[in-house]
């Protein structure tokens, strides 16, 4: 069992870092992940970088973070700008005031909650793209993508929570001048 | 003032400062709709963050690109040496040699063999078609798209099509000064007119999550069959008529329904396409 990290580093700075990874993980999710045999499925690293977020750091600055990674998402992939932003920023908010109530930090719970967040994500992206797009019949495939997205995602989040929780430490030790 | 009035203030501040994340969450879901709206509509004509974005990303993704090009290129040159296990040091050092310039040398020749079909093909294009690589792709399991290394500045606009000597590849969402967003045929919200080659049925060729790409409003009475070749009709004033687009591996007719459904294997793979030709539609038009 892991206890909630206690952050020493600014909420400024941590959101700057966690934004930057951010932006190093759309690169990656452009270009090589798409070399993983997974078909048309791309892990969503963004999500669980913002699942994290919302848990472990909720404040201004994530939010904002979380809103221009999604808008980031949808410069360089959707059709339409703000899909990603509001899919990403709905999942923030629904993260963040779930993360009052998870006082336990195991990978088995990570796992449950980056599930259940790639599937509100999902679910959000199909529902906008039926109203802004009228895509029709999309619903029908679409229950495929969410669960094969939100397995994958879900299989990675105690990877990535643990590298952003040592990268965190390591922000820690940086800045925090020992006595 | 008032010390009531001061209170007020000093509880609101609270109440702010209590619940800033909520705030600024429920804030940024009303911006994101915002665009939403407008980009729906077409209103969004300013984006200052899309093209600073992708003027940034563009050289790492280049970069990366190439780093991937290497990967692979090491990838095949590791599977091709896997036969040679039991012959001695010297010997695989020297096949190893020979078999890194001679994948190099394959790889220049494909190129050279690539960019000369593409050339041949342009002379059949509009002249001011735009050769263009692509260097990044969708990251978003959600859309399917690419991104290529041209844009406003070489001539590149919203709207154009893409092709390559194999077929159509998509169109042109968005650009910027140096790069451009390309929707490809089989992501759901495209859609191609398209002609049934041997039968001149009509129908709009698109993507779909259930059934890969499709060929759709095609009526039950027409005659689409498995092989057809399904080629652009040109009406759409996107792409020249003729050209490939995919063809079909399935037809079948539901019990219910208007319409037939016919899965379509689409003529070009983005995965396995490095170059292509952006086409200005009015002009691709007037070549026809």
């Amino acid at each position: 069992m892991i206890l909630s990290p206690t952050s020493y580093v600014s909420p400024m700075k941590v959101s700057l870092l966690f934004f930057a990874i951010g932006i190093l993980l759309l690169l990656l999710q452009m270009t090589f992940l798409h070399l993983l045999p997974l078909g048309p499925i791309v892990p969503d690293f963004i999500l669980v970088l913002c699942v994290y977020w919302g848990l472990h750091h909720p404040s201004v600055g994530a939010v904002l973070g979380a809103f221009m990674l999604g808008y980031s998402v949808d410069v360089v992939s959707s059709k339409i700008l703000g899909i990603n932003a509001f899919a990403m920023s709905l999942v923030f908010l629904i993260v963040y005031l779930s993360s009052r109530s998870i006082w336990l930090h195991h990978p088995v719970v990570s796992s449950l909650v980056v599930l259940l967040a790639s599937l509100v994500k999902g679910v959000a992206l199909v529902l906008v793209s039926a109203i802004f797009l009228s895509v029709d019949g999309l619903w029908l495939g679409a229950i495929r993508y969410i669960l094969l997205e939100a397995l994958v995602a879900a299989v990675l989040a105690p990877f990535v929570f643990n590298l952003l929780r040592r990268g965190q430490s390591f922000l820690e030790k940086v800045t925090v001048p020992t006595e | 003032m008032h010390p009531a009035v001061g209170g007020d203030r000093a509880s609101m501040l609270a109440f702010f400062r209590k619940n800033q994340v909520l705030l600024s969450s429920c804030f940024c879901l009303l911006l994101s709709l915002y665009i939403l709206t407008a980009a729906a509509r077409g209103q969004l004509r300013r984006d200052p963050v899309g093209p600073l974005l992708l003027w940034l990303l563009r050289p790492v993704e280049i970069g990366a690109q190439i780093t991937i090009d290497w990967f692979k290129e090491m990838q095949n040159s590791y599977t091709t040496l896997s036969g040679f296990r039991g012959e001695n040091e010297r010997l695989r050092n020297r096949i190893q040699q020979l078999e890194v310039e001679r994948n190099r040398l394959l790889e220049a020749e494909a190129t050279n063999r690539r960019l000369q079909q593409l050339l041949e093909f342009r002379s059949h294009l509009p002249s001011d078609s735009v050769t263009a690589s692509i260097i990044g792709n969708s990251a978003s399991s959600w859309f399917q798209s690419c991104l290529l290394d041209k844009g406003s500045a070489d001539g590149v606009n919203k709207g154009m099509g893409v092709v390559t000597p194999l077929g159509v590849l998509g169109q042109v969402v968005s650009v910027t000064g140096r790069t451009a967003k390309v929707l490809l045929l089989t992501d759901p919200s495209s859609g191609i007119d398209v002609l049934v080659q041997r039968t001149r049925a009509r129908g709009i060729v698109s993507g779909s999550l259930d059934y890969g790409t499709i060929l759709k409003y095609v009526k039950r009475s027409e005659d689409v069959q498995e092989g057809d070749r399904l080629i652009t009709s040109g009406i759409d004033g996107v792409f020249p008529k003729g050209l490939l687009v995919g063809t079909v591996i399935k037809a079948r007719k539901q019990q219910l329904g208007l319409f037939q459904l016919i899965e379509v294997t689409p003529a070009v793979l983005a995965s396995r396409t490095e170059e292509v030709l952006v086409v200005h539609p009015e002009t691709s038009q007037e070549k026809n």
